[in-house]
């Protein structure tokens, strides 16, 4: 099937100042994503996945080249635009799974939608939705610190969902999950993957984590050193 | 979105108890402060209003120069006809007459020997006058100590100290030698019909007040008088409206030729209380300006931690999709609040401390020994409207002046540096 790409990487190279000098973290990146892909970034710790997933989410902009997404180029756009871009059309979900701790996880699910103009009902709908589908409909009243970090990340997936965007960004989601977890919330992941045909991009050192991607991009010191197609995990749609 | 930011304010108490607690502490100052600057000048003022200077005061011209030596002989002439014609012409004043004068007061003993003497600070106002009320403006009868007021001419209050220095009782007789207004010698006996203190030390050495009749007679001064006071009868002292007053009393009357010719001085124009109505009037102004530069700083360095502790939240709002600019705003509106909030707080204690002091007091009468300023020995505070909104001023200005300060920081950070502090 031939699909657009929503991500388009060209030539990209990230120079962070360090000192008096310079450190290159990215060095002329070349890569496209699809929509609905479910792709990992893998590589060493320091190999620039971070580097490059900020990029794709317009948290940074690159030295050099291109970074496309959605049709936009990311060096162009104001700090407004790209908020505007992030608000509507990107998911983060992180490390930690970094939930404010002074609302419920029905607020905080609830806040990734206040910025847009949706009604009180609509919301409360929206996220009644998101937690639906990664089960924790029950627990909405709940205060962050009453959650196991697998809840938590669930409640982190269901905030980067709820607005339905179309790429989700996830940094290594289960460096801080137990074996059972990790399954569970890529299950979840996959599963949205497929309903709802969200692109997901993660970066991951976990061997369990990979067993679900359908491409696997191998960076080092800044540079794509493979870019692997797992066909076994692609799922005919 | 207010409402997530006023449930975040409520529920972290870390982020709001310190700044409402500073801005608290802040606001009830200023509100303290101000209330008892407003109630010591005022008090101030009005004293010197009731026991020297009236709201207005009448003299000629060469007396008005030299009034500290009591000059007498300098006094206004002809002052039954001019006090008509202020009746007159300014309805809205009550009119009286007063005549301060200086001498010995002299007690002697059984045999008429003198037993002691002491410099006598005298005071002559209408004191029969059916309504006269120069008695209850000097409070004289609350500060009687024995005896009782005059009732008929030829009695006299002299200093409690006075009397208890030389032992003169109720009904004794003592003598008064002094000058009359052609500066020849005369002496009168008073009965003495009581004592008193006034508690203001400059009022109570060497106190007699006798009728204006009794020091009219003594003094030669038959239809003249050293000082013509107005009161607003409304009794309180209109700043603007006295010196318009004056400033059309003079265009009539005083003669630049004629030092004898009268001159109305306003309150402001006297004993140099100008500078200290213009003080009281500033002294808020000043506060607020200190409060709020004050608190400011604190409530910065407090942004800076609390921000610093929130780059967290931060991060995951931009991610989230809201700009920098925005997440500054709401910074600022949680200011807005939580300033609102602690200004609550603290007016309400400030105002209560203020009407705590406005009904006991602060007894100061011991620092004021030797003082000749003429200052109420009980400091008061004294609430006015204008102190429920005063600190709102400095509490919304300094928390919203503190986190715009505190709040730059978020500026200066790359977005993806803000963001960094996710990673653990
Ligand atoms: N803001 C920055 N300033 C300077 N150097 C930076 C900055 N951000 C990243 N780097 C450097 O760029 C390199 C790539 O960092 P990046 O965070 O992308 O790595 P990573 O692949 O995500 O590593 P990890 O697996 O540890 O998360 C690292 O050597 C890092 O030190
Ligand atoms: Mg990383």
């Amino acid at each position: 099937m031939n699909k657009e790409s929503v991500i388009i990487i060209e030539n990209v190279t990230k120079r962070f100042p360090v000192g008096e000098g310079e450190f290159t973290a990215l060095k002329n990146i070349n890569l496209q994503f699809k929509r609905g892909e479910f792709t990992g970034l893998v590589g060493p710790s320091g190999s620039g996945k971070t580097t490059l997933l900020n990029i794709i989410g317009s948290l940074d902009s690159p030295t050099e080249g291109k970074a496309i997404v959605l049709g936009k180029n990311i060096s162009d756009l104001s700090h407004q635009e790209s908020a505007l871009l992030r608000n509507k059309h990107i998911g983060f979900i992180f490390q930690v799974y970094n939930l404010l701790p002074v609302y419920t996880v029905f607020e905080n699910v609830e806040f990734a939608l206040l910025l847009q103009d949706y009604s009180k009902e609509e919301r409360k709908k929206m996220v009644m939705e998101a937690l639906e589908w990664v089960g924790l409909a029950g627990m909405a009243d709940k205060k962050p610190d009453k959650l196991s970090g697998g809840e938590g990340q669930r409640v982190a997936i269901a905030r980067a969902m709820v607005k339905r965007p179309e790429i989700v960004i996830a940094d290594e989601p289960s460096a801080n999950l137990d074996a059972a977890n990790t399954h569970a919330i890529l299950k979840t992941m996959k599963q949205l993957n497929e309903e709802l045909g969200t692109t997901f991009l993660f970066s991951t050192h976990d061997e369990k984590v990979m067993g679900y991607l359908e491409r696997i991009i191998h960076l080092r010191d800044g540079a794509v050193e493979e870019d692997e197609i797992i066909e076994a995990n692609i799922i005919n749609r | 979105m207010i409402q997530f930011l006023l449930k975040g304010i409520l529920r972290d108490k870390s982020r709001s108890l310190l700044p409402i607690t500073v801005v608290s502490i802040g606001v009830a100052l200023t509100v303290m402060l101000s209330a008892y600057m407003e109630g010591a000048f005022g008090d101030m003022i009005d004293q010197n209003a009731r026991f020297e200077t009236g709201h207005v005061k009448v003299m000629t011209q060469a007396y008005a120069e030299n009034k500290e030596q009591l000059p007498n002989d300098l006094a206004i002439l002809g002052v039954d006809e001019l006090t008509e014609s202020l009746r007159s012409d300014f309805p809205q004043m009550e009119w009286v007459n007063r005549i301060k004068f200086g001498g010995l007061i002299d007690v002697p003993d059984e045999n008429g020997e003198t037993k002691g003497q002491g410099p006598a600070a005298g005071i002559a106002l209408d004191l029969f006058g059916a309504n006269s009320r120069e008695a209850q403006r000097l409070n004289i009868e609350s500060s009687l100590v024995t005896g009782t007021m005059p009732t008929k001419k030829g009695e006299a209050l002299i200093g409690h100290d006075f009397s208890e220095k030389l032992n003169v009782k109720i009904g004794d007789e003592v003598t008064f030698f002094g000058t009359t207004m052609n500066s020849s010698m005369t002496f009168q006996n008073f009965i003495v019909s009581g004592t008193i203190r006034f508690g203001a030390a400059s009022m109570d050495r060497g106190a007699l007040i006798v009728d204006i009749s009794d020091a009219q007679h003594m003094l030669d001064m038959e239809d003249a008088s050293g000082e013509l006071l107005g009161f607003s009868k409304l009794n309180v002292y209109d700043d603007d409206q006295t010196q318009e007053m004056a400033a059309q009393f003079n265009a009539k009357h005083t003669k630049d030729d004629d030092e004898f010719s009268p001159i109305m001085l306003p309150l402001r124009e006297q004993n140099n209380l100008g500078p200290m109505l213009d003080y009281s009037n500033m002294m808020s102004g000043i506060f607020i300006f200190i409060f709020v530069f004050a608190m400011s700083i604190v409530l910065w360095n407090t942004g800076l931690l609390g921000g610093l502790r929130r780059y967290q939240e931060f991060g995951i709002r931009l991610a989230l999709g809201e700009a920098k600019g925005q997440i500054y705003r709401s910074l600022l509106m949680e200011a807005v609040l939580i300033g609102i909030i602690g200004s609550i707080v603290g007016t309400a204690i400030g105002l209560a401390v203020a009407y705590y002091l406005q009904v006991v007091g602060i007894d100061i009468s011991g620092y004021m020994d030797n003082s000749t300023m003429l200052m109420p020995s009980v400091l008061r505070a004294k609430v006015t409207p204008g102190l429920f909104f005063i600190g709102f001023i400095p509490g919304l200005l300094a928390m919203v002046f503190g986190n715009m300060l505190s709040g730059i920081g978020i500026y200066k950070r790359e977005t993806a540096r803000l963001f960094k502090e996710l990673e653990v």
